[in-house]
This record gives structure tokens, sequence and C-alpha cells, in this order.
């Protein structure tokens, strides 16, 4: 595994997309947290904010913030994650990885790697966020009281990422693949969202993203129009585990049988 | 003579296309095996199995004697169709990439360089390679590590004249320094000049395989012209060591026999049948027709 880590990192190393695209994920994550302490808390009156009761960046509150808000931004590392993975399609270098002595499924890996190192950058960058945020804005104290939000958002992370492999290693096409997901994640998902759940209830907030979004409500906004989901956060966490395992098993399926 | 690959009734279908039907040959350890046909014969279909890039629909295949793993193609040096490189890094930091999935040193790259004639440019994007100079990096990546064993496929596809010339010289020496070498190839020239032994593919079949003067069989033949053609092809087949007349033009026969036969015990001999030569001259089919009768028939 470390010399495919290794040979991951030759190949990105120098390669100028790559740090754009890792400079734009940290500041999506860091970024909008400003955007929206300016919005919430220069912009409404002090009154107000009594009414609203703790302020979004107060501990334990801005755990869940900086989570959900990360949520909604952080689609630019899968836009990364599907770059690089129909690079390889583009440039026929999957075929020349297996052709000079890789298995098959130490190139899935080697994406996979990338997954969890993306997502682990995506966390640790929210991390910091609820730091530095936690620490500047808020007026209580350190406290890991529902820190667990941010776990929340290293799996949604981790299957949004896990959706665009397996779209990455579908279409092979740049283009097309990061139009698809885009269109998935603004709007199509959404679509059949309202769709299943006008027919079929509740069923329909289990979708990939869905899921996650149900799982990580924005703060206040929760208090005034009931965005949770219904069920249990243990149902959609096991939902969100199960999408990535069957993500996974499609993908080295895909890669251990197809004619590259 | 062990052998380096053992191909088994590999088959491979593209839809209506039968790619490959029940291709099995051995490649001895040592040999120059060109794997020759026409465009669209299975060539490349049939290398891509062997380096696991397509997987066969039946049948099997050891390479060094063993099943097949990444373990094997480590140690093979492959050059398949056309060059794979990422096109924003260097050509050295993309043998850099190659040298690390072999288990290879990163000190042997500069011979590489050197040997494919790229030290100049190895620090510039493959991007700005021309096609010329892309084909010489894939032979680098190919040897990298001094395998024992190279795969190449159409070696000299983009090369101009000189180059060409080049990796002739590159693939007799290292056939000499006895290493393997596989190469398929649609250039007969090519195949002529380097290769021991052949395996001949038509449409996904295989016509023959073994050494190159076996498979594509090239007997003298002797060229015999008289006044009365007729005469002599009738007189000819009673000669004792007669094999065969060859289709030709012109009122000139060509003949083979499973004998070295003397032109002059000829020319006497068809004299004593009262046949008086006008033409007499000993030949040897060229590698085309010979290959072209395999693969017309």
């Amino acid at each position: 595994m470390l010399q495919i880590i290794k040979i991951e990192w030759l190949k990105v190393k120098n390669y100028r997309t790559f740090w754009v695209f890792i400079a734009l994920g940290v500041l999506s994550i860091l970024a909008p947290n400003f955007v929206i302490h300016d919005v919430f808390i220069k912009n409404i009156p002090p009154d107000a904010q009594k009414l609203l009761g703790q302020s979004i960046y107060d501990f334990p509150l801005v755990w869940q913030t900086v989570a959900s808000v990360s949520s909604y931004t952080s689609g630019i590392f899968s836009l990364l994650l599907i770059t690089l993975v129909t690079n390889e399609f583009t440039y026929k270098t999957h075929r020349q990885n297996i052709i000079d002595g890789w298995e098959r499924s130490d190139f899935v890996l080697s994406k996979v790697f990338w997954i969890v190192s993306l997502a682990l950058l995506a966390f640790l960058t929210s991390l910091v966020a609820v730091f530095i945020f936690g620490g500047i804005y808020g007026k209580t104290a350190f406290s890991f009281e529902n820190s667990r939000y941010l776990f929340f958002y290293l799996l949604q992370i981790t299957v949004s990422l896990s959706l665009a492999l397996l779209l990455a290693m579908l279409v092979k096409r740049t283009g097309l693949a990061i139009i698809l997901f885009l269109g998935y994640v603004t709007f199509l998902e959404q679509l059949l969202v309202s769709i299943i759940k006008h027919y079929f209830g509740n069923i329909g907030g289990l979708f990939p993203l869905q899921a996650g979004d149900e799982l990580l409500p924005f703060p206040i906004v929760e208090k005034l129009v009931k965005i949770s989901g219904p069920y249990d956060s243990g149902v959609y966490l096991a939902v969100l585990v199960t999408y990535i395992v069957v993500i996974m098993w499609l993908v080295f399926r895909k890669m251990l049988r197809a004619d590259l | 003579m062990s052998t380096i690959l053992s191909v088994q009734n590999i088959s491979k279908r593209y839809g209506a296309v039968q790619a490959l039907s029940a291709v099995s040959f051995d490649i001895p350890a040592g040999s120059v095996f060109g794997i020759l046909g026409p465009n669209g014969s299975g060539k490349t279909t049939l290398l891509g199995i062997v380096t696991d890039v397509l997987k066969a629909d039946g049948g099997s295949f050891t390479l060094m004697g063993a099943l097949p793993s990444a373990v094997q193609r480590r140690q093979i040096g492959t050059l398949l169709e056309t060059p794979n490189f990422y096109h924003y890094l260097s050509g050295y930091r993309n043998l850099q990439i190659v040298a690390n999935i072999k288990q290879q040193s990163e000190s042997d790259i500069p011979r590489v360089l050197e040997l494919a004639g790229l030290t100049a440019r190895q620090h510039s994007a493959f991007k700005t390679y021309s096609l010329g100079m892309k084909q010489r990096l894939a032979i680098a990546g190919a040897m990298l590590g001094d395998p024992q064993v190279l795969i190449l496929d159409e070696p000299a596809n983009g090369l101009d004249p000189v180059g060409i010339a080049e990796v002739r010289n590159l693939i007799r020496k290292l056939a000499q320094s006895g290493k393997t070498i596989i190469m398929a190839s649609h250039l007969l020239d090519e195949v002529e000049k380097v290769c021991t032994h052949v395996a001949i593919l038509r449409r996904g079949e295989l016509l023959g395989s073994g050494a190159v003067n076996v498979v594509l069989a090239r007997d003298n033949f002797i060229e015999i012209g008289s006044a009365d053609s007729k005469a002599l092809a009738q007189a000819i087949q009673h000669h004792p060591a007669f094999v065969q007349l060859l289709p030709s033009g012109d009122g000139v026969l060509q003949v083979t026999f499973n004998d070295k036969v003397d032109p002059a015990t000829l020319n006497n001999w068809c004299a004593q049948q009262g046949i008086w030569l006008s033409h007499l001259q000993t030949s040897r089919k060229s590698l085309e027709t010979a290959f072209l009768e395999l693969t017309n028939n």
C-alpha cells in the first residue's frame, strides 16, 4: 500500500490542477463560515439574536454549523477525484499501470486512497474551522459536545467521493463525468427525493446525499423549519455505510472484470 | 529450452467479431518471436490479454511457467500500441512512476533515457514530445530494470526511417544478449530481419507457429522454361525429386524439389527427356509470398 501511495504522490506532486483544487477545497470549507458569520451574526439585530438563543458559532453548536456548511461546499473534492480518475482513462495510463505491474485491484486501491485522503483533508480542515470560528466568534468555552456532527460529515463526504469514483469509472470522460456529477448533486437527486417522498414517503430521504443532509441540518434554521430527517441518526449512518460498501463493490467488480 | 509464454486455447469475442478463436502456442526462452498477421487479425488483442488489460472469454496462459500475475508483468518490458504517459509530467517523472510500479531502482532511468536518445529532453513535459519521442519514451520505459522478456507491439510505429533502423538494431542487440522478445508486427521486412520464431494469425485464427523457416516454408525453387512449356510441365513431374509446380506466368515454370537439385544435373536430366531448357534459375520464395500464400488461403 505504501508503494501505491508513493506512486500516487508522484502522479500529483507536479500537477498544478491538483494543487489548485486542493487550495479551492480548503478555502471552500473555511471561507463560507466568514460569510455566514457576517450574515447571521452581524446582520441580525441583537434582540433577534436573543430570541434565537445560542449563537451558531458558540460551542457546542459550532460543530454542527461547520459540519453543515462544509457538507454543502466540499463537492470540490469530488470534482478533483473525478479529474484524477478520468485523467487515467484519458491518458490510458490505467492500462499502462497494469501493464507495468500493478494488479487491477491496486489501481482501484490507488483511487480509494484518494477518497480516504480527501475525506480526511476535508474533515481536518473542518476541525480547524471549528477551532478558528468557535474560538474567535464563539462566546462559550470549548466543548466536545456535538462533535459527532463532524464525524457525520466525514461519512457524508466519503459517500460523495465514492459516488464520484463510481461515476468516473463508468463514464471515463472528464467533462461528461463532471457535468453528470454536478447535475446529480445540484438538482437530479433533489428531484428524485421529492418524487419518492411524494409517492412513497420518508424513504425518499435515504438517497446518498440527502441522507447526509438530513443527518446534518443547519442549526437555527432547523428550529424555524423542520429540515432534519424523520429517521433516527442510526438509520442514516447505516444507510451511508451501506452506500459506501455497495459502491466499492461495484467499482472493484467493474475494474476486475472489464477490458481496459 | 524453457517456455516464456504458453498460450492455451485463448478466445476472445467483441460482439459479433471473433477476435481470437482457440489460439494456442508456446514461446521458447531466448527467441525473437514475431506475432504476424494483417491488420485486425488479433495480434494486439492477444498481447492485451497476456498483459491483463483485456480479459479472455476462454482459455488460459502461463508466463514464465507460472499463472500470470503482476509479479510476472513487472519482469517484462512492454510496449503496447500507443505510448501511455501522464501528459503534464516530464519524461523523467513519467519514468519514475514506471520504475516504482515495476519496483525497480530509479537509478536505472538515466541509462534508459540515454538508450532512447531522450537525455536532452528528459525534463520537458510529455505533451511537448513529437510522436517519435513519445514512442522512444515508451521504449525507454519498457527497458527499465533491464527485463529478460520484452513484449513489443509494432515497436517501429511512428518512428522515422532512422528511428526504425535504430529500433531494429536495438532489438537485434537485445536478442543477442539472450533476451526473449515477443513482437507483433505487420511489417514482414522487420520480421525477416529479426525474428527467429513466428505465429501467424488471420481473423483470430492461428495459421501456424514455430521457427520462421518452418512456418513460412520457403523452399528453394527452380525456374525453368522451354519452347514447349506444356511438354516441360508434364515431363518435370516425372523427375525423381519433384514436389510441386508453383503457380507462375510467362511460360516459365517454378518447381520445388524435395532434395537440393543441382541446376547442371537438372539441365542434363531435361536434355535426356528431349527437352532443351531456354531458362534455368534457382530462386527463393520471398517471405511476403510465403506469408500471402498462408494468409490468403
